[in-house]
Order: C-alpha cells, then structure tokens, then sequence
C-alpha cells in the first residue's frame, strides 16, 4: 500500500573504490596469497626446467650415446616432477583456500552491514540489487583471487621460457617468437570483444528471467485472461535473442580460442626450417631444436591466462566497486554514544512539531508540524487516505527514519537518544505484510525474545486464537516453516505475527494494518484477542475497517501530514462530517 | 515424448532423455563431428610431423624434408584453425539451440499446468527452474561438450599413435596408467558427494541473505539482528567448510596428474635412450612421444574437472524434467466446440476434490446470463473453489459444470477464456507500461481500445494524469502505483477482454475507504450487462449482488438475496451480524445509502 517512489541507494560515491577495496581484500589475505604465488614460482620453476632437461639428455646422452647421461638426465626430469607435483598442490590449495576465506569474508561483512544499515536505505534498494553484490559481483573477486597466483606464476613463467630461448639462440628466438607478437595482438583483441558480447548476453539472460518470474507470479492473471500466448511470444522473443547473441559470442570465441593453441606451432615450423639448417650447418643442437619447440608450446598457458585475466580484470574492478559502493554507505541512523538506558516508564508518546519529508524528494513533506500526545494506556487509531502519513508517524516512532525537525519522544525521553535495544523492548509491531522466517512456528513468536519459555509463546498463541491451527500442524510448535518446510495462509501468517507482538509485551504496541488479511467473516474471532493485547498498553493502529477501528478509544484522522480530525470514533462520526465522508468513501479523493 | 527416448544405453537418467530433444539438430551435429576428425588429424600430424623433421631432415641431412616437414606442419596448422573453429560454432549452435527449445517448452508446460501446481510450488524454484537449472547446462554446452568429446578422442587416438609408432616404448609409458586412473577413480568417488553438498549449501547461504534482506524491517523492529547475523555466519562458514573439503581432495588428485604427465617425458627419455642406442628407435620417435604425451595428460585433468560440470548440468537436466512430467489437466479436448456466445452457468451435481478430502460435495447450482452473485462463507468453506470450476481453472472430480448448454470440458480452451475470465482482484503488474499491462492476453488491441477499457470502468482520468500516461513504465512490480490503482488495472483488464462472464477473485486487503469506493464503482461499471461471480471476502460485496451463496463444508448452506437471507435468521444473518460488529452496527460503510450502485460515478 505504499506508493513511494524507490530510490537509489544514497552515498553510492562513497570514499571506499573498489581498487581499495581489492587492495584491502588482498592484504588481508597477504600470507595465503604470498604462499600460494610462492609455491606457484616453485611449480613453473620446474616445468620451465622440463625442456631443458630434456634438451640436455639429448644432447649430452642420447646422441652421443651416453647411457649413463641419458639416465641421469632421466632421473632429473622425474626429480623436476616430483618438485612441480608437490607444487602445483600447494598453489592450488592456497589459492582456493584465499578466495573462500576472502568470499566468506566479504559475505559476512556484506550482511551484518545490510541488517546494519537504516531502513530508508532498504526501502530505496530491491532486495534481488543487494542480493547480486553479496553474490555475483562476489564472484568475480573471489575468481580473480582465486586466478591471481597462478597468474604470477604464468607470467614469470613467460619471462623465463623468452629468456631461456634468446639465450640459447637469439637469433631463432626473434624469428620464432615473431608468432608470439600474434598471439599478443589476438590476446589483446579477444579480450576486446569479448567483454561487451559477454555483457549483451547477460543482459538478454536477466531479460528472460525478468519475463519468467513474472509469468509464474502473475500466473492466476495469466491464465485468468487466458493470456498464455502473450507470455509465451514474450519469452520467445528473448529466447531468440539470447541464442543470437550467444552465437555472436561463440563465433568470438571459435575465432579466438584455437589460434593461442596453434600460433606457436607456426613458431615450430620456423624452428624446424631455419634451426633444423643450423644443425646441419653444425651451429645449433638437435636437443635445442626439441628444447625450443618443447618452450614455445609452453608459451601457450600463459597467453590464455592473459587472455583470460584482462576481461576478469575488468569485470573484478566493476564488481568491487560495486560492493565498495554499498560498504561505504553509512548507517544514518545509529544509536549515539551517549545514549541513555529507558527508566521504567508508561509508555507515553508524544510527538512535538514533527516535520519529516521522505529523502531525497525536496517535494511535499509527509508530516508537517505534526503533534501528537497519546496517554499511557490507551489506544488511538490513525486514519486517512493512502499516502496522507499515518504509515509515517509509526515509521518515526520506530526509528525507521529520524525527524527532520521537531522531537518524538516516549516518556519524555527522545528516541534518538535511546539505546536501540531498549527503544527495540519498548515498541513492538505487527506490519500488514507479515514476514515469518525459516525456522519452527515456536521459534517465529519468539523473535528477538529466544529464551522466552514455552508456556508463554503457547500463551502468546492462544491470545492471538493461532493455537488452533498450530496444533493441527504436523510438528505442533516444532513445525518449521518456509521455503523448506510448511506454508501457511495470509491469516494464519498474520495470527503468528500478532502472537509474536503479544509475546514481546512491549510497552507500546504497533498494528499497521494488522488484519487486513484475515477474511472478513473470521476477523471477529480476532476481534477479542486485539482487544486483550490492547490492555495496560499504548496501541498505535491503522486500519480501515469500521469494526476495528472501533476498538480503540480514540481515532486521528490525517490528510497530508496534518491532523484533520482527532476525537472518539462515535463522537467523530457524529460531529465531523469529514470523518463520516471519509469512512463511506465520499470524501473528494485528491 | 515418451516412450521412445527410454533408452538407457549411452547414459542413464537426465541425459538420455535429453536425446530426443537433439533431433532437430542431426545435421550440424554430424557436420561437428566430421570437422572433429579433421581436427583430430590435424593435431596428431604435428608431433609426426616433427618426427619426420628430425629422423629425414636432421637426421639424414636432407634441407628438402625439413621444408616438407614445415609446410605440412602449416597446412597442418590451418586445418586444425578451421575445423577447430568450425566445430566450435556448430556444437554451440546445437547447444544454445538446445537450451532455447528447451526453455520453451518448459515454460509452454509451466503454463499449462493447473493452478493447483501453483499452490503447491514456491514461485522462486519454478523461477529457477528456467534460469539458473538452464544455466547450469549452458556451461556444460559451451564448454563442456567439446572439451569432453575431444579429451576422449584425443586421448585414444594418442594412444594408437604411440603404440604404432613404438610398441617397446608405449608399453614403458603404460606404467603411469595406473596410478592416473586409480587417482582418477578416487577423485570422482569423493568429489562428487562434496560438490552436491556444496551446490545445496550454496542455496542455504542464499536463501539466508534473502530472507535477511525481506525480513529487515521485522528484525530491526524486534531487534532481532543478531539472531539473523549468527545464523547467517553458521550457513556461510559451513559452505566455506564444504569448500574446503572439496579443495583438499582436488589438492590431492592434481599432483598425480601433473607427476605422471612430467614423468611420462622422463620414462621416454630414459627408455627411448636405450632403444635409441640400440638403435631399435629413431631421436625423432623419441621428440614425438615426448610431445604426444604432453598431450595426453592434460585432458585427462580436464576430464576430472568437467566432471563438475557434468553433475550440476544432469542435475538440472532432471529437475526440468521432474518439471516436464508433471501432468497437464486441463486441455482442449479432440473435437472440443466453440462456446456460446452467452448463457447460464449450471453446475450439476458438482464435487471436487484437490487429492485428499473433498471441497465440493454434490453442488446443483444455476447463475442465470446477467446476473451478479456473490459466494460467501468461511476461508477454506470451498467458494474460491466453486468459483474456479466456474472458469474451468479445474475440471470437476465427478459432476458437470456447462455455459450455455455446452459442458466446459467439451468447449475450446480458446473460447473459454473469451466467454469467462478470472480477475484476482489483487492486481498483480507486469514488466512494461501500463497499456502494455491492460492489454494482456489482447495483442491486437490498439491504444484506442485500451483508453475505451480505462474509460469504461472510470478510471482513465487517473492513469492519462501520469506524467507519461499510459506509457507509464511498471518497475519492480509497480511499486510506485497504490494497491488501488493497481486493482484498477486488473479491471480494466477485463473490460478490454470483454467476456460475458467475470469470475471475481476479491482482494483480502483493504483499501482505505475513498480509494475502495473507487474501486467497488469501477466493479460496479464492470458488471453491467455481464454475469458477475464474486468470491467474496467482504460482505459489502454481497449486500450487493443480486443473489448470495453461502458456501461451507463443501455445500450450499444459503441461497437468495442479501436483505431475504438476512431476515431469515440463519448462518448468513449470523455471519453478517458478526461481520458488523454488535454495537458497532452503526457503521457507515453498511448503511443503505452506501449501497446505490450508480450514485456519483462515471
């Protein structure tokens, strides 16, 4: 029932970069990341060794003959490989080691913030915006840590196979290595195109599920107007859209792929014509020719990997500074330092001139000048039209937002200046739209309240009247709900949510629209129990039903942010012809 | 579908149904698989080639061979390029095609399906169901196809090779053999467990930062953060224990494949030697083996890693079939006829039953063309049922529901929805504008038809005010409009349908009174000249209609006109003087004047 517009995060230009925030991540995590590069060094060190060795057990034992060379140079090529199979173990452990930890990290820190942040900023963000940042964007950092100490190692790698093969013949190594120059130009290009035709077919990708969840959450619409063929011609456009753009991508990548596998075999045709004559001309080896053609197919990892990484390199720095973005943005409500304990009070709430407007829309403000005193003990209800405040007023008193101007305070004690958590043991509230989470029905009443004992969440249960049908339920109290386990109705989500207000036995009491899901024809059953829960307590409801409105002892009537009517419900709709309008649906709507 | 793609042969479950669905896609298949042997060709020439360099050209100091040998290895080297490449796009033309006819016959099937499925499943998974499910098979079919077909062939043709080229020598290299398929063995044994706990462990971390983020404003209001703070660290750090578990055995298959692959040079170093020495081979046999078996190995890890791939793709596959095999109910019949144009609605002899206990028992009921009922009783009394069988959501477990003479069951599915519409209440947006958004389900209707709709039911003042009128972009489920405006556009939805008969789902909600006002008068436009049930949740809705139902436990309990039903002073009267709240009687919202259909509309 809000209308608000939804707003960008605030502070998404906050002081944290993404290139800070790698930086951070990686010096975290700096031990792991050094042994994982070390032990990568180790490892290429001693693959860039095969070649060699080989090309000396030619040279110095096969074609001279020599057994005991040859057998010798044997054995170091299977003592080379012991030292690059223990190597690339522990590379590949560290590596994957860090960027689990650094995932788990982020993620962690990622949540606490959110649940730390205020509540404007979640009523700016879709949920699915925060949920992409502590997952995807994730992922590519967790990828790039992953790929970062092979990435050194590959790129070491690639500087000692160059030196290796200028020293041995520098001559034949420019010649040969012409073709790599190639390489170097296809991994510059690839990684080029590669980025926005991956990006296109992403984009086609979040298109088609955007059609999907609609189809299957407005499916009683759909088939309700036999709309099935819309919604089937929607899809298949985007299907067709994305095998295009995926094929668009293939073709990059089929054009790409086997040319770092085959330019260095072109290097080894030129190795075969022009070393091959130098060995006849007596000036190279046959074992330097077979060393040579061995390195210049090394060349070919750490081309991928480059190919590889300049994309992930860029899409990482994207992701990080989108996760940096939300990091740095401040909780802008926080308790203070210097917050005060609540002494025992009754619970009186008073708002003094309160003016709020929702950020950033300078606009029209949704309270202005508001006052408002509601005594101990008793129970007010707020009315009027959508979007006059009413939601506003118990915003504010929970801290959702904080007051522009003015002071809203209970006991005569400012909300800001409370602890929240005994801000958070005062009110309690029971939102239209009830929210239960994976967990038992017993463990959803007592929410924030863990060591309640079972007698007084059965009791809880039993004023709200859902003892009923918890107890039909196949685990009673035990019963776990949600995605995994039991689903329940609007009503009977509601009748939990109530339980849950009842048990926290707050001294003031929030209703927002409490039983608007609760079928008519049972509202009365719950009628009673509101009015149990309303005793020796402060009730802030808002609602639109007659029957409920006429529980309280006291009725406020807003349009715009201002008080327009305030006064019993019988004494109001006798005298206030505005109220009686509003109630039969007369009034002039705007 | 069934039937023939039972086949078991080449693999079991998922896959093997997959097969089937490959039909369309034989010829591009059999044209990869002829570039596959050119490939293959082409890449087991090279180390030949290099071979024939050295024995012939170095060997036998003849510069002609070893220019031979450079230019076969080029021509070589463009063959692979091409067949190389050519296979690439057209596995992934058969792969995306795959997964495009594969998404659109699983959503052609999602809607399909009777509602009832719907109740049954969570909206998310069937959501996933045609994103990340299908996601996981297009990994396995960009990649994951080719790096698998060509790791097999490459490695038992490698093999061939070998053994022709040196029978002495490749039976040396067979020492390595075992320990690479003994370690292969053990991987899979104990990676594939862990990967499924992983992927299941993945979805909890989720579905834990999912239900954080929707559930905020209760945790902040109960002061709750904590608890979802503790519980969303123990899901994270059991995944990352999952990880682990799964690195420490990768950590220890890796070694043994990059030992064997280094060891292998060393075997054929070593023994080649000797047999050179005893001239029994030549160096450049030697130089081949050496570059064959750099080949060898590494597949032979790809193999290992694609593994992964494999499992979550065939996972998927076997969801989306689970997904296909659910049983359509309610179809078009052979020969099914167009219904009337208009008619009474006559259920006889009516029950149903969703499975277990029966909602519906033996119900005679007749809505005579024109008239407006609303059905009333308590939640779970089965009205929203009766309701639906009027629509043909379900087909009745025994008993008929017929429009004009004709049983539904017998009518078009096409016809149906021409004549009888359903309407939740509760307006549900679409992505897209909102002329876009009323005209569902009506794609040839014109903007004209859509502004008429609008006007028809009083409510085009309202929508052409917007800064972009009908052009109004709905974002993230139309947030930005009011339950009541959204209601509206699921009117006017129906006004532009047009039907004779609208099945009325009301909103459990409420509105604040002016905007319910609004709404219950575009109703009240609506049903001119149409019949009108309304599952009534709200009894303003049923002082209304021209007849009441009382529905519970399955049966009529009450029928007949609001004010007759309550001078009657049965369960209705009851129920209604419940609903009104003793002494709160004297609400306004029920008092005689509130009820003129036509006061100040239009």
């Amino acid at each position: 029932m809000i209308a608000r517009s939804v707003r960008a995060p605030s502070g998404e230009t906050g002081d944290l970069s993404g290139l800070s925030l790698l930086r951070q991540l990686f010096r975290e995590e700096r031990v792991g990341l050094l042994a994982g590069s070390l032990a990568g060094l180790v490892w290429m060190g001693a693959r860039v060794a095969v070649p060699k060795c080989t090309q000396l057990a030619i040279d110095r034992g096969i074609a001279p003959g020599d057994t005991q060379a040859t057998i010798a140079w044997a054995l170091a090529i299977l003592a080379v490989g012991c030292v690059a199979a223990v190597f690339t173990g522990i590379r590949h452990w560290y590596a994957n080691i860090v960027a689990k930890k650094t995932e788990r990290r982020v993620r962690q820190r990622l949540f606490v913030h959110y649940q730390r942040l205020h509540v404007g900023f979640h009523d700016g963000v879709p949920v699915g915006d925060l949920m992409g940042r502590a997952n995807s964007d994730l992922a590519e950092i967790e990828r790039l840590t992953n790929l970062a100490p092979s990435t050194i190692a590959a790129f070491v790698g690639l500087l000692a196979v160059t030196a290796i093969l200028f020293a041995t013949n520098a001559g034949l190594a420019a010649l040969s290595l012409s073709t790599i120059v190639l390489l170097v130009v296809t991994t510059v290009r690839f990684a080029k195109l590669l980025q926005p035709a991956s990006a296109a077919v992403q984009l086609e990708l979040a298109a088609l599920g955007s059609v999907v969840e609609d189809t299957v959450s407005g499916m009683r619409v759909v088939k309700g107007l036999g709309a099935e063929e819309t919604q089937r011609q929607k899809l298949h456009e985007v299907t067709d859209s994305i095998y295009e753009h995926s094929i668009a991508l293939a073709r990059i990548r089929a054009a790409y792929l086997p040319a770092y596998e085959l330019l260095p075999l072109v290097g080894i045709a030129i190795v075969l014509v022009v070393g091959g004559g130098r060995v006849l001309d007596g000036t190279m080896t046959v074992g330097q020719i077979v060393g040579f053609s061995g390195y210049l197919l090394m060349l070919v990892y750490p081309m991928q990997r480059a190919g590889l990484m300049i994309p992930q390199l860029q899409r990482t720095l994207v992701a990080s500074r989108r996760i940096a973005a939300v990091l740095s943005v401040e909780p802008a409500i926080a308790e203070q330092p210097d917050a005060v304990e609540h002494p025992d009070g009754p619970g009186a709430v008073r708002f003094e001139h309160v003016w709020f407007g929702y950020p950033p829309v300078a606009g029209q403000p949704a309270l202005l000048d508001f006052d408002l005193s509601i005594e101990p003990g008793t129970s007010v209800a707020l009315v009027g039209a959508t979007g006059c405040g009413k939601s506003t007023v118990t915003r504010l008193l929970l801290r959702f937002y904080d007051a522009q101007e003015g002071r809203i305070a209970i006991d005569g004690h400012d909300v800001r200046h409370l602890r929240s958590a005994d801000l958070r043991k005062l009110i309690a509230v029971v939102f239209e739209d009830s929210f239960l989470f994976e967990d038992t029905v017993a463990a959803n009443i007592a929410l924030g309240n863990s060591e309640a004992p079972r007698e007084l969440v059965e009791r809880a249960a039993r004023l709200a009247s859902a003892d009923g049908f918890i107890s039909a339920l196949p685990d009673g109290y035990e019963t776990l709900l949600g995605e995994r386990g039991y689903s329940l109705s609007g009503g009977q989500r509601q009748r939990l949510a109530i339980a849950r207000a009842i048990l926290a036995d707050p001294r003031v009491l929030i209703l927002d629209d409490a039983t608007s899901a609760i079928d008519s024809t049972r509202e009365h059953e719950i009628r009673q129990a509101l009015v149990e829960v309303m005793k020796g307590r402060v009730t802030i409801v808002i609602a639109h039903r007659p029957a409920t409105i006429a529980l309280v002892d006291r009725v406020v009537m807003l349009d715009r942010g201002r008080i327009v009517a305030d006064g019993a419900h019988e004494d109001l709709l006798a005298t206030n012809a505005t109220y009686a309008r509003f109630l039969t649906g007369r009034s002039a709507a705007s | 579908m069934r039937g023939s793609g039972r086949k078991p042969l080449l693999s079991r479950g998922a896959l093997g149904r997959a097969r089937p669905l490959l039909r369309p896609y034989h010829r591009r298949i059999t044209a990869a698989g002829c570039l596959i042997v050119v490939w293959l060709v082409g890449s087991l020439s090279t180390p030949l080639l290099i071979r024939y360099a050295i024995d012939e050209g170095i060997d036998g100091h003849d510069r002609h061979a070893l220019h031979v040998a450079a230019g076969l290895l080029l021509l070589a080297v463009a063959l692979t390029y091409v067949s190389y490449r050519g296979q690439l796009i057209l596995l992934n033309q058969v792969g995306e095609g795959f997964l495009r006819d594969l998404r659109l016959r699983v959503f052609a099937h999602l809607q399909a399906l009777s509602l009832g499925f719907y109740d049954r499943q969570q909206a998310g998974v069937l959501v996933s169901r045609m994103t990340s499910d299908v996601d996981a098979l297009s990994n396995l079919v960009q990649t994951g196809f080719f790096t698998f077909i060509a790791s097999v062939l490459l490695i038992a043709s490698s093999a061939v090779v070998l053994v022709v080229l040196s029978p002495v020598l490749a039976a040396a290299c067979l020492i390595l053999i075992p320990p690479v398929v003994i370690a292969s063995v053990w991987f899979r044994r104990r990676a594939a467990p862990l990967y499924l706990v992983i992927r299941d462990r993945v979805g909890r971390v989720l579905g834990a930062m999912h239900e954080g983020l929707a559930g905020v404003r209760v945790l902040r209001a109960y002061g709750a953060e904590d608890i979802a703070i503790r519980r969303f660290d123990a899901h994270t750090d059991e995944l990352f224990e999952a990880h682990v578990a799964a690195v420490r055995i990768s950590m220890r298959y890796m070694p043994v494949i990059e030992f064997a692959s280094i060891g292998a040079t060393a075997v054929v170093v070593g023994t080649g030697g000797l047999l050179v020495e005893h001239d029994l081979v030549t160096l450049g046999t030697v130089v081949a083996f050496v570059l064959y078996l750099s080949n060898l190995f590494q597949p032979i890890e790809q193999l290992s890693f694609l593994l992964q791939l494999v499992q979550t793709g065939q996972a998927g596959l076997g969801k989306l079939f689970g997904l296909l095999d659910a049983r359509v109910e309610i179809v078009s019949r052979a020969g099914a006829v167009e219904l009337p144009s208009s008619g009474e609605i006559v259920f006889e002899q009516v029950s149903f039953s969703y499975g277990a206990g029966v909602v519906l028992d033996e119900i005679d009921l007749t809505v005579a063309a024109g008239e407006r009922v609303a059905l009333v009783g308590p939640t779970g009394a089965g009205k929203s049922t009766l309701g639906k069988l009027a629509a043909r959501f379900y087909d009745p477990t025994a008993g008929s529901v017929s429009f004009g003479g004709v049983d539904l069951r017998d009518g078009t599915l096409g016809s149906l929805r021409d004549r009888i519409v359903v309407v939740p209440q509760e307006g549900f947006l679409f992505t897209g504008t909102l002329s876009e958004n009323i005209r569902l389900g009506r794609d040839d209707a014109s903007d004209a038809d859509v502004r008429r709709a609008l006007e028809a039911i009083g409510a085009l003042a309202r929508f052409s005010a917007l800064p972009r009128g009908l052009e109004t972009q709905v974002e993230s489920r139309g947030a930005r409009f009011s339950a009541g405006e959204r209601q509206l556009v699921a009117l006017a939805r129906v006004a532009l349908a047009d039907p004779g008969v609208i099945v009325l789902d009301e909103a459990t909600s409420s509105l604040d009174p002016v905007t319910e006002r609004e709404v219950e008068d575009a109703v009240e436009l609506l049903a001119r000249g149409r019949t009108l049930i309304s599952i009534a949740h709200r009894l303003t809705t049923a002082e209304r209609a021209d007849r009441v139902i009382l529905v519970d436990g399955g049966r009529i309990v009450e029928d007949g006109p609001h004010a007759e039903l309550v001078a009657r002073g049965g369960r209705y009267a009851q129920l209604y003087s419940s609903w009104v709240g003793g002494k709160a009687v004297d609400s306004p919202t029920i008092e005689p004047a509130a009820r003129d259909p036509n006061g100040g509309a239009v």
